[in-house]
C-alpha cells in the first residue's frame, strides 16, 4: 500500500477534454484563473474531436481531429495544465469548493485536487438497447466501433461489418470508415429515406449543407448496402456473432417480422440507438438533474447562461446537460469557463459577450434538437426480447428476473437494483442502465419516475491501493473518531 | 403490483428482514397480516447489511437467543433449499495487540461454558484457516457457528414465505400516521390511503423513533452511519471465513470491522469507527460514503490482506442502523394497547430477525413465540421501555 499521489490545487477543475471541456478550460484560463483539465483518454479531444492512432494517417486531416488539436493547443496556450490518462474516481465539497479524486494512468498512480470552482463536461455515453442476441461477441456499440478506427485498431472479428441504428451519428460513424478506407457491407437505418423531409430539416441551417453532402458521400464511398427504414430484429450465432436478423418497421418502429431478412457471414454488428449524459460527477455533487428523451434521458440542469448547476461553484458543460452535438458543447464550455473563472476572480463576467454566447448555444441547440426530432431515439427494444434474455450482463440478470422484480414490488431502477442485482457490477449500470429503464417501461414504470442510479464512491473501478493514496492526500475532516489500530 | 388493503389484522411498517420475518411469523398464526414499505423492500438497512449470523462476542447474557436465532437461519435455509447463500463459513476475530489476548481468551472461556464450539487460536492457526490473511496479528478467536447469507436473496425468501403464508406486502408506501381510537392503536395513514387494523409493529430500523413519535411514544433509538465496500470479484476462497476485530482491551471503543467474500466473488468489507451523532434526518438525505470512512476500511483490509492491494474497488454504499443507548434491540408492545415494536438493531438485525419475529408473535396474539425459557429471558432482555423505566426511577 506504498503507493503515493500528487496533491495539486487550482481555481478550475475541468472534468473532460472533448470539445466542451477544452473550450471552458481555455476561457478559464484566457480569464486569468489557474486551470487544470483532466481527461480519461491518452490524448484530449474526447469522442467527436479523438485524435487519431496514426498521426499521419488519413484521419489526422480530418475537420473533427484538427478541431481537437487547436482546442488543445489554445487551452496550453492559454496556461492550462491538461492531465491525459487521469480519470476521475470521485468528487466531495469541501467548503465553498471540491475535492477531486483521480487515477492515473489505468491505476498506477493516483492524484487528488483541491478546486475553488469545478467545470463537468464529461460527455455521453452509448445507450445500448437490449435486443435478442444484443450479448454476443462481435456485438458492439457504433460508438465504439468509430473508436476503434480512429485509434487505428481492427474490429474484434473478421467477416462482414453491418453498422446499424439510428441518427445523424451513424452517418458519422460511417463516414469515420471511408476516411479510414475502412469497409462497412450493410447500413441499416431504423428511420425511412425522406429525402423531402430532410431537406426541409437542412433548409434553414445552410452552414450545415456540406457537412450533411458530405456525410452522404462518405456513406456512398464505404460501399455498404443500405437498407432504411429497417432495424436489427435479432443477432445470431452460437459462441459469437454470425448473422444478423433485419426487418422493415412501420411509422411506429414496429418490425414486420414475416418480412425479416437474415445477413450471414457477418463479424461485426456495430449498432447504435444514441446517447445519453455521463452524469456521476454531477450526481456525486449532488447537482439537479431531469429527464428529457429529445436529450438523451437523465441529464445535468445548468443554467443556459451560466452553466452554473444547482450546487454553487459547480458548472456543467457539453453532453453531460442533454446530447446536443459539437456545437453546443463548443458554447457551453466556453459559457461555463467564463462564469467558473468569474467566480473564482470575484469578477462578473462580460454582460455583452455572455449574452451573445447565450444566444448561440440556443442557436445550436435549436439544430440539436430539429436533429433529434429527424431522428428520434426509440424508448423501447425493437422487438418483445424472449424472458431469458440477459439485461445485465455485469451480474447476469435476466429480462424475467427484472419482471419478477417489478412484479413483487420494485418501482423504481433503485428497487429492481437491490432486489436483482442488476447494475452492481463492474459497469455499475452504465450497459444496461437503458435496458433497465426499457424493461421498466414497459412494466407500466416512465423512465422519469423510475430514476436514475446515484453514483458512489469510486465512479469506475479503481485498485484499492490507488483511491487509498488518492484520499490519504486530503485531511479527514469528516471521519469522527478514531479507526481501528 | 399489489393494492393497498382497508383493513388487516396486523400492519407491520417497515419491509427490512425484521419486518418481513414479522409478517411472515403473523401470517402463520392464521393472521392476515400487512407489510408496507415506504420505499423499496430491503432498500434501506437490510440491503446494504453484510449479514452475518452468530453468537461470537456478542454478549453472554444474549448467548441463549442468539443460538436459537442461527439456528432458525441454518433451520430456514435447509427447509428451503437454501435459495439465499446460507454458508456456515465462522468468524476468525484478529487480535493485533498483546493486552487484547487477554479480552479474546475471556471471551472464549465464557462462551465455551455455555457449550460454545469456540476457541483461542496462535497466528499459524489462523492462518491455517484464512491463508491470506497475512498482516501482523498475534492470535485469533475462532467461532465456527458464524454463518452469512446473501442479504437481497434472504429479504427475498422471507417475503415470498410472508406472501404465501398469507400475508400482504406493499413498497413504495410511506406510514405517514398512526391512528389511535380509545386509547388504543386503531391502524395507519399512508401516502396512499387508510388501513385500520388492530396491531401496528414498528420495524422501521432508524426511522423508528419517527414512527413511535406519532404516538406520543420516546423511543431512544439513534441513526449511525456506517459504511460498506465491494472488490471487484476474486477466485473462491480469497478470504474463507467472516473476519472481525475482537474486542479491545481497557474499554477502548475499538470500532467495528467486518471482511467476507460474497458468493458472487465480490469481497465486502467496512469499518464503522466510534459512533458520533449524525445530522438531524441524515438517514433521509446522506447517500455519499464520507472519503475518509473509505480510507479507513482500505486500511484495515490491506493491512490483514496486503496482497488484495492491486485489486480494484467497485463500489461503496452507506448504510444507517438504528442504535439504541445499550445496544440491545427494543422488541415487544409498546404503553398503547396494539403497538409493538422491533428495532435498533446496532447493525445486527439479519441475525436476530427470525427469533425477534417469533417474539414478537407473542407480543401480538398472546400466545405462541419462542421457547418458554427463551421467552422470559427476550422479554426481559429487549424490553422496549427500559429506559423510559429507568429515567423515571
Amino acid at each position: 500500500m506504498t503507493m503515493a499521489a500528487d496533491l495539486l490545487s487550482c481555481d478550475v477543475a475541468v472534468i473532460g477534454a472533448g470539445p466542451a471541456g477544452l473550450a471552458a478550460a481555455k476561457e478559464a484560463a484566457a480569464a486569468g484563473a489557474d486551470v487544470l483539465c483532466l481527461d480519461l483518454y491518452d490524448r484530449p479531444g474526447g469522442q467527436y474531436a479523438m485524435q487519431p492512432g496514426d498521426p499521419s494517417g488519413p484521419l489526422a486531416a480530418s475537420e473533427a481531429a484538427r478541431l481537437g488539436r487547436d482546442l488543445a493547443e489554445a487551452a496550453r496556450a492559454a496556461g492550462v495544465r491538461l492531465l491525459s490518462r487521469a480519470e476521475l474516481f470521485w468528487a466531495a465539497p469541501e467548503g465553498e469548493g471540491f475535492l477531486l479524486y483521480a487515477a492515473l494512468d489505468g491505476g498506477a498512480g493516483a492524484l487528488a485536487v483541491r478546486a475553488r470552482a469545478v467545470v463537468v463536461a464529461a460527455g455521453a455515453m452509448e445507450r445500448p438497447l437490449p435486443f435478442p442476441g444484443w450479448t454476443l461477441p462481435g456485438v458492439i456499440g457504433a460508438g465504439a466501433a468509430q473508436r476503434l478506427v480512429k485509434s487505428g485498431g481492427a474490429l474484434p472479428f473478421g467477416g462482414k461489418v453491418v453498422l446499424a441504428g439510428t441518427g445523424a451519428f451513424l452517418m458519422a460513424v460511417a463516414s469515420t470508415f471511408a476516411k479510414a478506407g475502412r469497409r462497412i457491407d450493410h447500413f441499416v437505418e431504423r428511420q425511412p429515406l425522406r429525402p423531402l423531409s430532410s431537406l426541409t430539416m437542412l433548409a434553414p441551417w445552410p452552414s450545415r449543407w456540406s457537412a450533411a453532402a458530405g456525410l452522404l458521400a462518405d456513406l456512398r464511398r464505404t460501399g455498404a448496402q443500405q437498407h432504411h427504414g429497417h432495424a436489427v430484429t435479432r443477432a445470431l450465432g452460437r459462441d459469437r456473432l454470425e448473422a444478423v436478423e433485419i426487418a422493415p418497421v412501420d411509422a411506429l418502429g414496429r418490425p414486420d417480422l414475416s418480412r425479416a431478412e437474415r445477413i450471414g457471414g457477418v463479424g461485426a454488428l456495430c449498432i447504435g440507438y444514441g446517447f445519453q449524459p455521463v452524469i456521476d460527477a454531477t450526481t456525486a455533487l449532488g447537482a439537479d438533474h431531469a429527464h428529457n428523451p429529445a436529450l438523451g434521458g437523465w441529464h445535468c440542469l445548468a443554467r443556459p447562461d451560466s452553466g452554473e448547476t444547482s450546487r454553487p461553484g459547480l458548472y456543467a458543460a457539453g453532453e453531460t446537460c442533454g446530447i446536443g452535438g459539437m456545437r453546443p458543447a463548443l458554447v457551453s464550455g466556453r459559457i461555463a469557463g467564463l462564469s467558473a473563472a468569474a467566480r473564482v476572480l470575484g469578477r462578473t463576467p462580460d454582460p455583452g459577450l455572455m449574452r451573445s454566447l447565450a444566444a448561440e448555444l440556443a442557436k445550436a441547440r435549436r439544430f440539436a434538437v430539429s436533429l433529434a426530432a429527424h431522428w428520434p431515439a426509440p424508448e423501447a427494444p425493437p422487438v418483445p426480447l424472449p424472458e431469458a434474455e440477459v439485461i445485465c450482463r455485469c451480474e447476469d440478470v435476466r429480462l424475467s428476473d427484472i419482471r419478477a422484480a417489478v412484479q413483487a414490488g420494485a418501482a423504481e431502477t433503485f428497487a429492481v437494483k437491490m432486489w436483482t442485482r442488476a447494475g452492481m457490477g463492474p459497469c455499475q449500470g452504465r450497459v444496461c442502465g437503458a435496458a433497465l429503464a426499457a424493461a421498466l417501461a414497459e412494466a407500466g414504470v416512465p423512465p422519469g419516475q423510475a430514476g436514475y442510479n446515484r453514483a458512489h464512491l469510486p465512479l469506475r473501478p479503481v485498485p484499492m491501493n490507488a483511491v487509498h493514496a488518492a484520499l490519504a492526500r486530503t485531511a479527514r475532516p469528516d471521519t469522527p473518531g478514531t479507526g481501528p489500530a | 403490483m399489489t393494492d393497498l388493503p382497508h383493513s388487516a389484522d396486523a400492519v407491520v411498517v417497515g419491509g427490512g428482514i425484521l419486518g418481513a420475518a414479522t409478517a411472515r411469523a403473523l401470517a402463520r398464526t392464521g393472521m392476515k397480516p400487512l407489510l408496507l414499505e415506504a420505499r423499496a423492500f430491503g432498500g434501506a438497512v437490510t440491503g446494504a447489511s453484510l449479514a452475518a449470523i452468530g453468537t461470537h462476542m456478542h454478549g453472554i447474557e444474549e448467548y441463549p437467543l442468539l443460538r436459537h436465532a442461527g439456528q432458525l437461519w441454518s433451520d430456514l435455509a435447509e427447509a428451503t433449499g437454501n435459495p439465499f447463500e446460507y454458508n456456515r463459513q465462522g468468524k476468525l476475530c484478529y487480535i493485533l495487540h498483546p493486552e487484547d489476548r487477554a479480552v479474546g481468551a475471556d471471551w472464549v472461556a465464557r462462551e465455551q461454558a455455555l457449550g460454545a464450539e469456540v476457541a483461542l487460536l496462535t497466528p499459524e492457526e489462523a492462518r491455517e484457516r484464512e491463508p491470506l490473511m497475512t498482516g501482523p496479528l498475534i492470535g485469533a478467536t475462532w467461532a465456527p457457528d458464524t454463518a452469512t447469507v446473501n442479504p437481497f436473496l434472504g429479504l427475498r425468501t422471507v417475503l415470498r414465505l410472508a406472501r404465501e403464508a398469507g400475508a400482504t406486502a406493499v413498497a413504495n408506501t410511506p406510514v405517514t400516521a398512526l391512528r389511535i381510537d380509545g386509547g388504543r392503536i386503531a391502524g395507519v395513514e399512508t401516502s396512499c390511503g387508510a388501513v385500520s387494523a388492530p396491531h401496528v409493529v414498528l420495524t422501521g430500523g432508524p426511522w423508528t423513533a419517527r414512527l413511535a413519535a406519532m404516538a406520543g411514544i420516546v423511543l431512544p433509538i439513534r441513526p449511525r452511519q456506517a459504511q460498506c465496500l465491494a472488490s471487484m470479484r476474486q477466485p473462491p476462497g480469497t478470504i474463507r471465513r467472516v473476519i472481525s476485530a475482537c474486542e479491545r482491551a481497557g474499554g477502548v471503543d475499538s470500532g467495528y470491522t467486518q471482511i467476507q467474500q460474497a458468493a458472487s466473488g465480490q469481497v465486502l468489507f467496512n469499518t464503522v469507527t466510534a459512533p458520533f451523532d449524525p445530522p438531524e434526518g441524515a438517514q433521509d438525505h446522506i447517500h455519499e460514503v464520507p472519503p475518509g470512512f473509505v480510507l479507513e476500511s482500505i486500511e484495515t483490509l490491506l493491512m490483514l490482506f496486503p496482497s488484495l492491494a492491486a485489486q480494484p474497488l467497485l463500489r461503496s454504499w452507506v448504510r444507517f442502523e438504528g442504535v439504541t443507548p445499550d445496544s440491545r434491540f427494543l422488541a415487544g408492545s409498546l404503553p398503547l394497547p396494539g403497538l409493538h415494536v422491533a428495532a435498533g438493531d446496532n447493525g445486527s438485525g439479519y441475525c436476530r430477525a427470525l427469533m425477534l419475529a417469533d417474539h414478537l408473535v407473542a407480543a401480538v396474539t398472546g400466545a405462541g413465540g419462542l421457547p418458554e425459557d427463551l421467552a422470559a429471558l427476550a422479554a426481559r432482555f429487549y424490553a422496549p421501555m427500559r429506559f423510559a423505566q429507568r429515567d423515571a426511577a
